[in-house]
């Protein structure tokens, strides 16, 4: 058994688990965060996306013990002090939803994109995203989604006048290796 | 309907995507209740086997293991429409993956141990694995007695001594006099092999059995009532013992109607002393334990006139049904009346036969049939227009059903039925059809265009009926009830218009209650074929229309006027001669009360229902008869682009014609098409059960199973909804939830024939089978 | 949960080592996204997984200097998006893009895709090309594997038990040197490679190096190949060179015949752009 301490969602979360349980078990089982699913557990589906120090990842081929120390994000996480983010309300508008199931790990994708380029070519959508797969809309209202999120998070930062990373800066810096 | 409407007709977003964006919606994979247990399964690896011997005393041992159930302990029979299957595998197994022993522990690893420790002996048969052998003579038999099993007498034929569950038929005319005397004919056939609905919630099950013979019942379906009924027949028990809950659900396809895991998580609860099970299916489990889409073998037959007027088809569709019948033989009786595409034709002969095969079964899938049937009759009637001179598009409007003519079952198409030909010339528009495509983006790439019909009617009992109830709260808002089911294709909220443009509400003060429960939400047959928006918008019309008499007559006595002087409005109702005195429903909702404290009426309680009507049984030997609520018709056009060194196809434009009726909600219909196009080209281009020779599935995953990803989405797709209203139809409209998906692999193999000049007739067109025609043909290097 | 097994992270190449030596069944966790597919489907059952991520050494990416050092920590993404990789070796860094997903590669590695060992090991024919090699710490020290004698068999490494691979080393290019990728795949999204091939062109020593993958138990290296001539007169050699080097099988995956056919294409088109179209350091 190992104790293990991760933040999830901003909160310092503590846990005594066998080395072979999964974060997705963690979260769902211990943790009671069903927003990330299981729909394939070898990681080729994404509906178990969540963000590990930032970075997307299939949580079903994480360790808890790996997320030992790490910084958890969930869909739960998503929305601030009650108001849905930008990317949830776009992908209501959007009509980016049919049955759900793909949705928080689709979301949490898009979100680990727009927070490293906040303004995406269509093509870096797909491929931030292509790891997520949805059986019910066919991609086109995700897409438009994910522009609609970037194109309304771009115009409020503008009229606040907050600079925009520019191309060629570094990588996010949560892209270290490590596990 | 003159006044502008309100609600119907716009975009109006789903309000239960705030759950799902959230995280909030819990679906059965999501749910847990107290004391509950997980369920595991052994599957056989065997396509046709004997059960020798079952050795479960490990198993039975292993700490935390509270139930381990095998086939001979439960006598149960199971079937929706030819009872011929088992919980649990009894004597033999039919297929590679068949459950054959189950547990229920403490934990699911648990489960999935004491499974591991189960020791099973087989006795290996020699499998039947192509349904063209299984017809011949002297075949294995998959289901030596099945002149035993009881089934839906009248509707469906099962042949004892032989692997057909069912044949169905259409005679119409003289095929054989016409065939023979036609001026040009063409015969061809051609192949769609089994593949799987991939809903991103797997199968998943919750059952706790309780004292008195009852139990409760959480399930990620699309049918609650159709589960509570089928397990009331396999375990002989009155609907009122068994409650079903539906909670959100992940994607259905068809995969989800009928009954499933509910039986097994029953017999585990009540070994276990009443404990709730789950069974959840792993996606291995879902590709090679629960059910397919099944194969189809199909040999077309046309023959036209010079001019090219079809004067005789002939259609045979051998069904690969897999081990056991389930939807699979309603499929096939759907594939006959259906079977010849929306034409005019004179002299119609058409075998359906459903065959059964070691290999996992089949059951309903998005387009219940028609998708493999179509992709052999609009192959077929390219290739018709081809051996004419004629141009397809032109063909096809010739032959297509307009007014005045009958369909293949006698039927009699008329304009309300909506318009083929309209379809076809909006989707000939689209992509531009007559002028040759653009050259390639590269000398070694190939460009093609093609069109596809498609048509579907929904495919369900004459008797198939829908209820709704409506209540008001306190405050004036409407809860609506309904157990139709909305596992994403939006339903609920086209219901949530109905009802507040009927109501005269404001959209936001009216909900559609999410989660069905047998116990509270009036009966629904299933939530398949294309029917819910037709059917729950009906009874949602008639219980609104319920709703507001009821308040007209309580409003009229308030007011001291006629019942029919009450005009409702925006929440309110008042008398047409005042206006000014409006009572708004609040103060009518549960009743009215007088200044002087006398109250009348009470809590507004609407009901409404529809029942299918006109429908009759089809004549066994000839196919005749009426079995089509409303038929949907549409089109696709297709413009390709082929590597010809690797095989890739690429589609450049895909455009959907559907004639809809009435579009309920364009942003919802819009999300239908474009989902049902992606998931038409996954059958079209890439998917497809593998097996090996012995009849064990080799793709049961997505690592070897590959659905479209958003690379793989076209570059353009194109939606045109056509209104052409059907008459009974809320508001006009019609089904067209199954449609976007079912030509998509016929306009994509008219349009590779047009870019390469070879014929497929094989799915999938993937790059493989492109290339290695392109190679055989030999001039391409 | 996955399996039965413990896991330890180890903080340093000597710990990893010794408790490698000192479990009679132990494996590297690096990535995880072979290993615990692996052990969830029952294919491996090791009694303790070592993580390696925690270890400095592993995490080193330095690609600016003449060696360019991979830690084998190092996940994909991290990779495929090192401004300095990108520009001098592009086809390394496209082949680590068309493993898997997003999510998938921020958490694989290099080393592990190469451990790993499949046939169809998408980071292997480019790194062959280029002459890469291994870093390999074990009980008896510290020593290199070249890449290119990497793989003995299907899923079959020449690394010993207990041995752990510490980084991938890339000998600086000679100037000018173009390399190039190509994958073949069942669909646009996710997939593994039907065929893939790499390449890299040095123009001033007038030759080609050429790797094959999923066509053979093992990636294969080519023997070097003359440059000189037109792409069509190059593409042949390097495919008679490659023909007779494979022998491609049919899986679930694509048919014998469909590896044959589009193996001379990918092959031609792999020349073509080293010749005329790839991107050069």
């Amino acid at each position: 058994m190992h104790e293990i301490r991760l933040t999830v969602n901003g909160r310092v979360e503590r846990a005594t688990v066998p080395a072979a349980t999964t974060l997705l078990e963690l979260l769902r089982e211990r943790l009671h965060l069903t927003g990330a699913k299981e729909g394939c557990g070898i990681g080729e589906c994404g509906a178990c996306t969540v963000l590990l120090d930032g970075a997307p990842v299939t949580a079903c081929l994480v360790l808890a013990v790996e997320a030992d120390g790490r910084d958890v994000r969930t869909i739960e996480g998503e929305a601030r002090g009650g108001e849905l983010s930008d990317l949830q309300k776009a992908f209501i508008d959007a009509g980016a939803v049919q049955c759900g199931f793909c949705t928080p790990g689709m979301i949490l994708s898009a979100r680990a994109l727009l927070d490293r380029n906040p303004n995406p070519t269509d093509d870096e959508i797909v491929e931030a995203i292509a790891g997520n797969l949805c059986r019910c809309t066919g991609y086109e209202a995700i897409l438009q989604a994910v522009r609609l999120a970037a194109e309304r998070l771009r115009g409020r930062e503008a009229s606040e006048g907050r600079r925009l990373p520019a191309e060629g800066d570094e990588a996010n810096s949560a892209m270290k290796g490590g596990g | 309907m003159s006044a502008e409407l309100r609600y119907v007709g716009k975009p109006v977003a789903r309000d239960d995507a705030i759950d799902k964006v959230t995280g909030a919606a819990r679906y059965t994979h999501d749910l847990a209740l107290p004391g509950m247990l997980h369920a595991a399964v052994l599957t056989s690896p065997h396509a046709s086997a004997r059960i020798l011997k079952i050795d479960t005393s490990a198993a039975k041992a292993l700490p935390g293991v509270r139930a381990v159930l095998t086939g001979d302990a439960l006598d149960y029979r199971l079937g929706l429409y030819l009872q011929d299957k088992r919980i649990l595998a009894r004597e033999v197994v039919r297929y590679q993956g068949e459950p054959v022993v189950a547990v229920a522990a403490d934990t699911l690893d648990g489960a999935r141990e004491a499974c591991r420790l189960v020791e099973v002996e087989y006795e290996p048969i020699e499998p039947v694995l192509d349904p063209r052998d299984g017809l011949k003579e002297g075949a294995p038999l998959v289901h030596p007695d099945l002149g035993t099993y009881a089934h839906m007498e009248g509707v469906f034929f099962p042949k004892p001594g032989t692997n057909i569950a069912h044949h169905q038929k259409v005679r119409k005319g003289d095929f054989d006099a016409a065939f023979a005397s036609a001026d040009v004919t063409l015969t061809a056939e051609f192949y769609n092999p089994p593949v799987q609905h991939v809903p991103m919630e797997t199968h998943a099950t919750i059952v706790q059995t309780l004292p008195g013979d009852r139990a409760e019942i959480w399930s990620s379906s699309q049918s609650p009532y159709t589960v509570r009924h089928l397990m009331s027949v396999c375990l002989g028990l009155p609907h009122a013992n068994l409650r079903v809950h539906v909670p959100y659900v992940g994607g259905g396809f068809g995969g989800k109607a009928g009954l499933h895991l509910e039986p097994l998580a029953y017999v585990l609860s009540r070994a276990a002393g009443g404990r709730p099970v789950k069974i959840v299916a792993t996606r291995e489990e879902e590709f090679n334990t629960l059910p397919s889409r099944q194969g189809l073998h199909s040999t077309v037959e046309i023959g036209t006139d010079k001019d090219g007027r079809i004067v005789a088809l002939k259609a045979t569709y051998v069904w690969d049904a897999g081990a056991y019948a389930d939807y699979g033989v309603n499929v096939g009786r759907a594939a006959a009346y259906s079977g010849a595409g929306p034409y005019v034709i004179p002299n119609c002969w058409i075998d359906s036969f459903v065959v059964y095969t070691n290999k996992v079964f089949g059951t309903a899938y998005r387009g219940f049939g028609h998708l493999e049937v179509l992709w052999g009759i609009e192959r077929a009637i390219d290739r018709t227009a081809r051996k004419l001179d004629m141009d397809p598009v032109e063909f096809r409007r010739v032959n297509l059903l307009r007014e005045g003519e009958t369909t293949i079952t006698g039927e009699p198409f008329t304009s309300g039925h909506g318009s083929p030909v309209e379809c076809l010339d909006a989707v000939a528009k689209a992509i531009d059809w007559g002028r040759p495509s653009e050259p390639p983006s590269e000398p070694r790439k190939a460009r093609g265009k093609g069109i596809a019909m498609l048509h579907k009617a929904p495919a369900m009992p004459t008797y198939t009926s829908c209820a709704a109830v409506i209540k008001l709260d306190e405050d004036g808002a409407a809860d609506v009830l309904v157990s139709g089911v909305d596992y994403g294709q939006g339903t609920y909220t086209v219901l949530r218009q109905v009802a507040a443009e009927e109501l005269k509400l404001p959209i936001d003060k009216v909900h559609v209650t999410w989660d069905c429960d047998t116990a509270f939400s009036p009966y629904d047959w299933q939530t398949v074929a294309s029917r819910f928006a037709y059917m729950g918008g009906n009874a949602v019309i008639e219980a609104a229309a319920d709703c507001l008499r009821q308040i007209r007559a309580v409003a009229a006595r308030a007011l001291d006027v006629e019942a029919d002087e009450i005009v409702c409005e925006d929440g309110a109702a008042f008398a047409k001669d005042d206006p000014e005195r409006r009572i708004p429903y609040p103060r009518l909702a549960l009743g009215y009360t007088f200044e002087n404290g006398n109250s009348i009426g009470g809590p507004v309680i609407g009901h409404g229902r529809y029942i299918a009507t006109g429908l009759t049984h089809l004549d066994p030997e000839t196919g005749q008869g009426l079995p089509a609520q409303y038929w949907t018709y549409g089109a696709h056009g297709v413009e390709i682009e082929v590597d010809t060194e690797t095989g890739e196809i690429e589609v450049l434009d895909i455009a959907t014609a559907i004639d809809a009726g009435k579009v309920l909600n364009p942003k919802l219909c819009v999300g239908q098409v474009v989902g049902g196009v992606v998931q038409g080209l996954g059958s079209a281009l890439w998917e497809g059960f593998k097996f090996d020779e012995h009849g064990r599935l080799l793709n049961p995953a997505f690592v070897d199973y590959k659905i479209p990803t958003a690379k793989d989405v076209p570059r353009r797709t194109q939606q045109i909804l056509l209104e052409n209203p059907q008459p009974g139809g809320p508001y006009g409209a019609r089904g067209i939830a199954e449609h976007p998906m079912i030509s998509v692999p016929g306009a994509i193999g008219n349009a590779l024939f047009d870019a390469l000049g070879i014929e497929f007739t094989t799915l999938p067109l993937d790059a493989e089978r492109v290339l290695l025609r392109v190679r055989e043909r030999g001039e391409i290097g | 949960m996955l399996g039965a097994f413990d896991y330890v992270r180890a903080r340093s190449v000597d710990e990893a080592c010794r408790l490698l030596a000192e479990s009679d069944d132990a494996a590297v966790l690096a990535g995880g996204t072979d290993l615990l597919v692996e052990i969830r489907n029952g294919l491996r059952s090791p009694r303790l997984l070592v993580d390696v991520k925690s270890i400095d050494e592993l995490a080193v990416l330095d690609a600016d200097g003449t060696e360019r050092v991979i830690g084998a920590a190092v996940p994909l993404n991290r990779v495929a998006e090192h401004r300095a990789i990108r520009d001098a070796l592009p086809a390394l860094a496209e082949s680590a893009l068309s493993i898997g997903t997003y999510q998938l590669r921020n958490r694989a590695t290099l080393a592990g895709n190469l451990c790993n060992a499949s046939p169809a090991a998408d980071s292997a024919p480019v790194l062959m090309t280029v002459g890469a090699r291994l870093t390999v710490a074990g009980p008896s020290g510290t020593r290199t594997v070249p890449v290119s004698v990497l793989f003995t068999g299907v899923k079959r490494t020449c690394l010993a038990p207990g041995e752990i691979v510490t980084d991938v080393r890339i000998p600086a290019p000679e100037s000018g040197t173009r390399t190039a990728f190509l994958k073949q795949q069942r669909i646009r999204g996710h997939d593994l490679a039907v065929v893939n091939v790499a390449g890299s062109y040095a123009p001033d020593a007038g030759t080609l190096r050429v790797a094959v993958g999923s066509c053979a138990p093992t990636p294969v290296l080519l023997e070097p190949i003359d440059a000189s001539g037109s792409v069509d007169v190059v593409a042949g050699r390097a495919i008679e060179l490659a023909e007779a080097a494979v022998s491609p099988i049919s899986d679930v995956r694509a048919s014998a015949a469909y590896r044959r056919a589009v193996l001379p294409v990918l092959l031609r088109r792999l020349v073509d752009r080293l010749l005329n179209g790839g991107r050069r350091s």
